[in-house]
């Protein structure tokens, strides 16, 4: 059970009533962040914008989302993310290499790269050297590269809040 | 001044000029019909503070409000309600609810300079029968009143009357004029209003429940936010209703106002209510 009020549309405070569905469902990690509406106004923009694809296609970071979740291991990122990571075009052995049901030395060097380096990113930050860096920009730019950190970086806030609120995973 | 368009709502008939601000939803009583289940000894107190309600107060004559309405719970549970209300009434004109069970002489002494200011103590009373009234709001409850009620008129100090309507008939109405009248109470200074369904009278099935444009829009901070008008705060089983709110952040008050007017200028010009609801 959520350890936060995980509020219906017509329970929901005006301001973040625009946040639900036509027919007023929404996530329930939505129908949790509504309880405070303020923080949405800038959160939700700046999430839709890391989360969409830009400079960094969608499968890729799909790919990081569901890396930094598997390390996290937050059912509910999981939950919603290893659908959504398929439908961005991430194939079932990627997605299972990332979620290490196969090993992540079978993946192309791409992205067994960009494993290593979220793994780094995400478990041991300070230990992150210049040769792992140099290797990963190999493959994407720097302004790509700084993308991935904030999809990494916001996956692992939710994750964080996810799990320690018991947001239950979407069915 | 106000440069966030609050003043422009206001002309427009989009919300009202007066700020209210939620002292506490502690209470000495329970009445049965009550919005906020405020009540003797309940855990969530949330008491606003003094501090915050005249800085409030200050920001809200800088915006362009044009009066306080302070209500609860029951403001005199603070004990510094009566130099609190003073300060407020300093600052702009206000109207106080109180259920008038709380005028002992220190706090009618400590009251007196109210007399001074344009500031109203709003007295709920709600039936001449002290029985019938006593079953809604609790017991001796109308015999405090009608006690409180003569001492703060002879010190000159504004008094309105409130009362709820549930099944009250028109003969018993009538009779609670004449007592008021008594008291030197003019029907302009009584105020008849339905029960809203919402809060504790929603769970106990009483009351009207207002439409969406039934209630005017007038800003109301309470220690959980800021919402659309004087009954959106409500509370269910403990929890507070947040259907109504439009921002947590109530401090500095030009973000809740801004939030605040970005929720009215979507909705469609209200009635305003005040007969009705208020």
């Amino acid at each position: 059970m959520a350890r936060v009020r995980l509020l219906e549309r017509d329970e929901a405070p005006l301001t973040a009533r625009r946040l639900f569905r036509e027919d007023g469902s929404a996530s329930p990690l939505t129908r949790s962040l509504v309880n405070a509406p303020d923080v949405l106004e800038t959160f939700m923009p700046f999430l839709a914008q890391i989360y969409a694809p830009g400079p960094v296609d969608l499968a890729t970071k799909e790919l990081v989302i569901v890396r930094v979740s598997q390390l996290n291991a937050c059912r509910y990122c999981l939950a919603a993310h290893r659908p959504a990571a398929l439908d961005a075009g991430v194939s079932q052995h990627e997605l299972a290499a990332v979620c290490g049901e196969v090993p992540v030395a079978t993946l192309s060097e791409r992205e067994r790269t960009l494993v290593e380096w979220v793994d780094c990113y995400v478990l041991d930050p300070g230990g992150m050297d210049d040769e792992l860096v140099a290797r990963v920009l190999d493959h994407f730019r720097d302004d790509q590269l700084i993308e991935l950190a904030l999809v990494a970086g916001v996956t692992q806030l939710l994750n964080h809040y996810c799990t320690a609120f018991a947001i239950p995973p979407p069915s | 001044m106000s440069t966030i368009g609050f003043e422009t709502a206001v002309e427009e008939g989009r919300c009202g000029e007066r700020l209210w601000l939620y002292a506490t939803y502690h209470c000495n009583l329970a009445c049965v019909y009550c919005l906020t289940e405020s009540q003797p000894g309940i855990r969530y107190r949330r008491h606003l503070g003094s501090e915050t309600m005249i800085e409030l107060a200050s920001d809200a004559r800088d915006l362009g409000f044009g009066s306080l309405g302070v209500t609860g719970g029951e403001l005199f549970m603070l004990p510094d309600a009566a130099e609190m209300l003073v300060e407020l009434g300093s600052i702009l004109p206000t109207v106080a609810l109180t259920n008038g069970t709380l005028f002992t002489d220190r706090v009618l002494q400590r009251i007196e300079p109210l007399a001074d200011l344009d500031v109203a103590l709003q007295v709920s009373l709600d039936s001449p029968d002290p029985l019938r009234n006593d079953t809604m709001r609790g017991p001796e409850n109308f015999a405090k009143v009608q006690e409180a009620i003569p001492k703060l008129v002879e010190r000159g100090i504004k008094v309105r009357i409130a009362t709820t309507v549930d099944d009250q008939g028109e003969d018993e109405l009538t009779r609670l004029c004449e007592l008021h009248r008594t008291w030197g109470i003019t029907d302009d200074d009584h105020i008849v209003r339905r029960i809203v369904r919402r809060g504790r009278a929603e769970l106990v099935e009483m009351g009207v429940e207002p439409g969406p444009t039934d209630i005017l829009p007038e800003l109301t901070i309470t220690a959980d936010g800021a919402f659309l008008h004087a009954f959106a705060p409500t509370v269910r089983n403990g929890v507070t209703d947040l259907d109504l709110l439009v921002s947590r952040q109530v401090a500095p008050l030009s973000v809740a106002v801004r939030r605040f007017l970005g929720v009215v200028a979507d909705q469609p010009v209200g009635t305003d209510a005040a007969a009705t609801f208020t």
